[in-house]
């Protein structure tokens, strides 16, 4: 029974045509698979390729966007333009109505800070106000020190040719004192300034007052304090506002304006 | 993946064992292809590094095996199947060969596998008990049981 069984076992073949059809199947799944295998590898390098791109995007974006210093132009109108880490202005906004509408009217985004500044002084509605001998202060304010002084190089160039343009610098803890009495740094050094000759100013008058007005009231009372105490006291009251405002010889009211104009009597401690 | 050149060499040197054993298994030839199909592709993806011939054989018979139990398990089968339902061209089959394989093919599923690898592969009790995962002495019983009934139908001494 043994070698029957195996006999007619042994007569028992793998066809000819199964033995083609399953390589054939083989070779289709071999080829499927790589095919898979390829999609998959493409997917993910294309998974890969777009998340890199979204990184690079969103952090290019970010980098871009980020305002990190910012310029505050002051005359009556009021307007801060946010300024990226390339000097580029990336966000223009009005601090007060006539600061909005001539932000409306003016296309600054993207701009270099520089270009941008121009454009403002350049601007019907502040041209305008600079010749009716309305005061103008620019203020970059920011925490990067280098920028800072970078841009605030670039404005003072700028505002050269306005006579009563008055640019100054003022970190992010001034900036942020000014912020909480609601002025601008420019009026908030006004401010602080004038409280040294006029303690009971308050920060609702000052914000009242356009530049020029704020000026003129300094120009009085340190004329005032003049006639008073027979002299020296200017010089005083001015280095005090100037320590009170915090600042520096470059970071005081006066900016290179004050050099370049002459003492306009309030842009004390500069 | 084993290459094209491997898988042919398998197929050749596997194919009839692995079709014998869906033979005894499989109630018709498209189970046969299926099978047949889906043990070279384990065979061609397995990461088994084969000792040697027997242990890949030993492999490939579990494979196939397991993938009929499977495929059995999964679809209403009737017991018997006709020989011509299972072998493509059964024409070419003498008649004792025939007369032996139907006898084979009516035993109980559980003494077919045993008498296959018994009376065709000529492995002994403990390495078919390996193979199928049984104990050794389920392995003798069955071997014992489906001689019984083999000489019954085929008649003549079992061990001849």
């Amino acid at each position: 029974m043994n070698s029957r069984i195996k006999r007619a076992f042994d007569a028992v073949h793998a066809e000819e045509s199964l033995k083609e059809s399953t390589l054939a199947f083989l070779e289709r799944r071999r080829k499927g698979g790589r095919v898979r295998q390829g999609w998959w590898a493409g997917q993910r390098l294309a998974m890969a390729a777009c998340a890199l791109l979204l990184a690079l995007g969103i952090g290019g974006w970010w980098l871009y966007f980020t305002p990190t210093a910012s310029i505050s132009i002051e005359v009556n109108p009021w307007i801060e333009l946010g300024v990226n880490r390339f000097d580029r202005v990336v966000s223009v906004e009005g601090r007060n109505d006539d600061g909005t509408a001539l932000a409306d009217t003016l296309d600054l985004r993207f701009m270099d800070c520089t270009q941008a500044v121009q454009t403002v002084l350049e601007s019907e509605r502040v041209s305008a106000l600079l010749a009716a001998d309305e005061v103008m202060a620019i203020g970059v304010i920011g925490s990067d020190a280098t920028q800072c002084s970078r841009l605030l190089g670039q404005v003072e160039t700028t505002a050269a040719a306005s006579p009563n343009a008055y640019c100054y610098c003022a970190d992010g803890q001034e900036a942020a004192a000014a912020r909480e009495t609601g002025l601008s740094c420019g009026k908030y050094r006004a401010y602080l300034a004038l409280r040294e000759l006029d303690p009971t100013i308050t920060p609702e008058e000052v914000r009242a007052m356009s530049m020029r007005e704020l000026r003129q009231r300094m120009e009085e009372l340190s004329a005032g304090n003049s006639n008073d105490s027979t002299g020296g006291t200017v010089t005083g009251n001015g280095a005090a506002a100037g320590e009170t405002a915090g600042g520096s010889g470059q970071n005081g009211w006066g900016g290179h304006h004050e050099e370049d104009h002459g003492h306009h009597g309030w842009a004390y401690g500069a | 993946m084993r290459s094209e050149r491997e898988m042919a060499e398998a197929i050749q040197r596997y194919g009839d064992t692995v079709r014998r054993l869906c033979m005894v298994h499989l109630k018709n030839y498209a189970d046969t292809e299926d099978i047949f199909q889906t043990v070279f592709l384990k065979y061609a993806l397995t990461s088994v590094s084969f000792d040697s011939d027997e242990h890949e054989k030993a492999w490939l018979i579990r494979v196939t095996l397991n993938a009929c139990k499977d495929l059995l398990k999964s679809i209403f089968r009737s017991r018997t199947v006709s020989l011509e339902e299972l072998v493509e061209q059964p024409a070419q089959l003498s008649a004792d060969h025939r007369e032996v394989l139907e006898a084979v093919l009516s035993l109980p599923a559980r003494y077919r596998d045993v008498v296959y690898l018994h009376y065709y592969e000529e492995y002994t009790a403990p390495e078919i008990a390996r193979i199928l995962g049984k104990n050794v002495n389920t392995v003798y019983t069955r071997l014992t049981r489906a001689k019984g009934l083999l000489r019954e139908k085929l008649g003549g001494d079992g061990d001849e």
